[in-house]
């Protein structure tokens, strides 16, 4: 059944790096950053790891564009384009409207920007849900669905988008274990190729599912060196190399 | 078996009955055994009679009361959505209008309707005036609330995808606005409701004749009091239907997704 969605997912679509320079951003009266530089490699997944309240989700949605970058912030797209309409963003909370089934939840994107919803939008949108597992809840309400079924919806209407950025802030936190380990697996599969920026207090998550690895601390914070693991992700939860990178991670994050 | 009390139709429908049959026996057993006179208090048997003997005249005085109360609710309903609406289209119309709705609602209905007797000449009118003026307040302030609190995380989303103010409105703000929007509903039917009531005795007393409480208040002076019972029976009736018709209505719109109407799993 993954097949109906494949070819959709790995269309051509130029992957498409992006630079943050010079940004700075005051929260409150505090500077949570001054002068920041970060990139995301294009076509990769980029684990932003760090403490509560260090600015991890500011900077994501500076990002987004749901916040407003104070001078002299750059924001550049690789490929000289503009970020607007190109990014996705997935959040820790679901964010699905609890009126309308899994299937109206997905199609929410195209319809609020006005887009025709023919018969093939719709497949697709089905064909996601069936990637994520659930093509047997199309009509199911919020309510009706489990945390990490909510984030499964929540994944195939990100994958909706189909935008060349995806930025997701801690999407699996909210889960057990289990789970979690489930739709990292998941979301590394179908996010394949994309540029995704995820933010995380779970090392062994950034660990499975990044190419890169960084650190965020510090007042006004900083972004530390990549740690790039080996293997391909999703990689296994149980890898020795992974477990000892973790304690590495680990370290860094308690200093 | 199991026992009684843990069966859900017995706790939310026999229980209720059961205490109102035994409230109801003891009033009769107790008017018959003490002899009380039926104009000082009348058993329930004296006020059902009379109610089916006057069955003609109080209906016609019920469907005034009626006429009344649905056209304050309509108006109330219109009017305050619309308002709302204003509301949260502008801050600087909520905060000019705001103040006016306030003093509109702490003002007793009671002391303003002899003045809107006075001034309106057709009584239906006058009476309507009065009932939706204290009815519209709970559809004004619970409809703006809902329509204000629209989770910022939803918001966003909308925002991300380049929503406009018309997208927004219908997908995100008229939805979660519903709930608030509703439980406004039930408040403002009870009140339209009250308001008619009140409006009819402060019309009666001026001696201009309309619905239910007049027919009370003329059977206070005829000392009817089986006919006054009778009539009380008759609004406190249509309060009740009222009531289940909005909580219906508010079951019907939200059963499938809010929290105050979905069933809780034990």
């Amino acid at each position: 059944m993954h097949d109906l969605v494949r070819p959709t997912l790995s269309a051509p679509i130029p992957s498409i790096g992006v630079r943050i320079e010079g940004a700075r951003l005051t929260y409150g009266g505090v500077r949570l950053f001054d002068g920041l530089d970060f990139a995301l490699e294009g076509g990769r997944c980029t684990c932003l790891l760090g403490p509560s309240g260090v600015g991890k989700t500011t900077l994501l949605r500076l990002i987004a564009g749901l916040a407003d970058p104070e001078p002299p912030t750059k924001l550049i797209a690789e490929d000289g384009g503009p970020l607007e309409g190109r990014v996705a963003y997935m959040a820790q909370q679901d964010l699905l409207l609890p009126w309308l089934g899994a299937l109206d939840n997905v199609l929410l994107g195209p319809r609020l920007r006005g887009e025709a919803i023919g018969a093939a939008v719709v497949d697709r949108a089905r064909g996601l849900l069936d990637a994520v597992g659930l093509g047997d809840r199309l009509r199911a309400r919020p309510s009706e669905l489990s945390g990490g079924m909510r984030q499964r919806v929540a994944l195939a209407r990100t994958l909706m988008e189909d935008r060349p950025i995806v930025l997701m802030d801690e999407p699996f936190s909210a889960l057990d274990a289990i789970t979690r380990l489930r739709l990292q697996e998941m979301a590394a599969r179908l996010l394949a190729g994309k540029t995704v920026l995820l933010v995380t207090h779970d090392p062994l998550e950034a660990l499975r599912i990044g190419h890169r690895i960084h650190v965020m601390a510090g007042q006004p914070a900083e972004i530390g060196p990549a740690i790039s693991p080996e293997g391909t992700p999703p990689r296994p939860p149980d890898d020795p190399a992974l477990l000892a990178r973790q304690a590495e991670l680990l370290r860094r994050l308690a200093s | 078996m199991r026992p009684l009390i843990r069966n859900e139709w017995f706790v939310r429908v026999a229980a209720p009955l059961l205490v109102g049959a035994l409230v109801l026996a003891v009033w009769q057993l107790a008017c018959q055994t003490y002899e009380v006179p039926a104009y000082l208090f009348p058993t329930p048997t004296d006020i059902a009679a009379k109610l089916a003997s006057d069955l003609p005249g109080l209906l016609g005085a019920l469907w005034s009361t009626l006429k009344v109360t649905f056209m304050a609710f309509a108006i109330a309903v219109i009017a305050g959505t619309a308002l709302a609406f204003l509301f949260t289209q502008s801050r600087i119309i909520e905060f000019s209008l705001l103040p006016y709705a306030v003093i509109l609602q702490v003002t007793p209905i009671a002391a303003v309707a002899p003045l809107i007797i006075i001034l309106v000449k057709d009584t239906t009118a006058a009476l309507t005036i009065c009932a939706a003026v204290i009815a519209i307040f709970p559809i004004i302030s619970n409809t703006t609330i809902g329509l204000k609190s629209v989770d910022p995380s939803l918001a966003n989303y909308f925002r991300m995808n380049k929503a406009g103010r018309l997208q927004t409105l219908v997908r995100l703000r008229i939805p979660s606005a519903l709930p608030f929007f509703l439980a406004g509903l039930r408040i403002s039917s009870g009140l339209a409701l009250i308001g008619a009531v009140v409006a009819e005795f402060v019309a009666g007393t001026g001696g201009r004749s309309a619905g239910l409480a007049y027919e009370i208040l003329q059977s206070s002076f005829q000392l009817d009091i089986p006919r006054m019972f009778a009539a009380l029976f008759l609004i406190t009736a249509t309060g009740v239907i009222l009531f289940l018709a909005m909580a219906g209505l508010s079951n019907l719109l939200l059963g499938h997704w809010h929290e105050s109407a979905l069933k809780v799993e034990q």
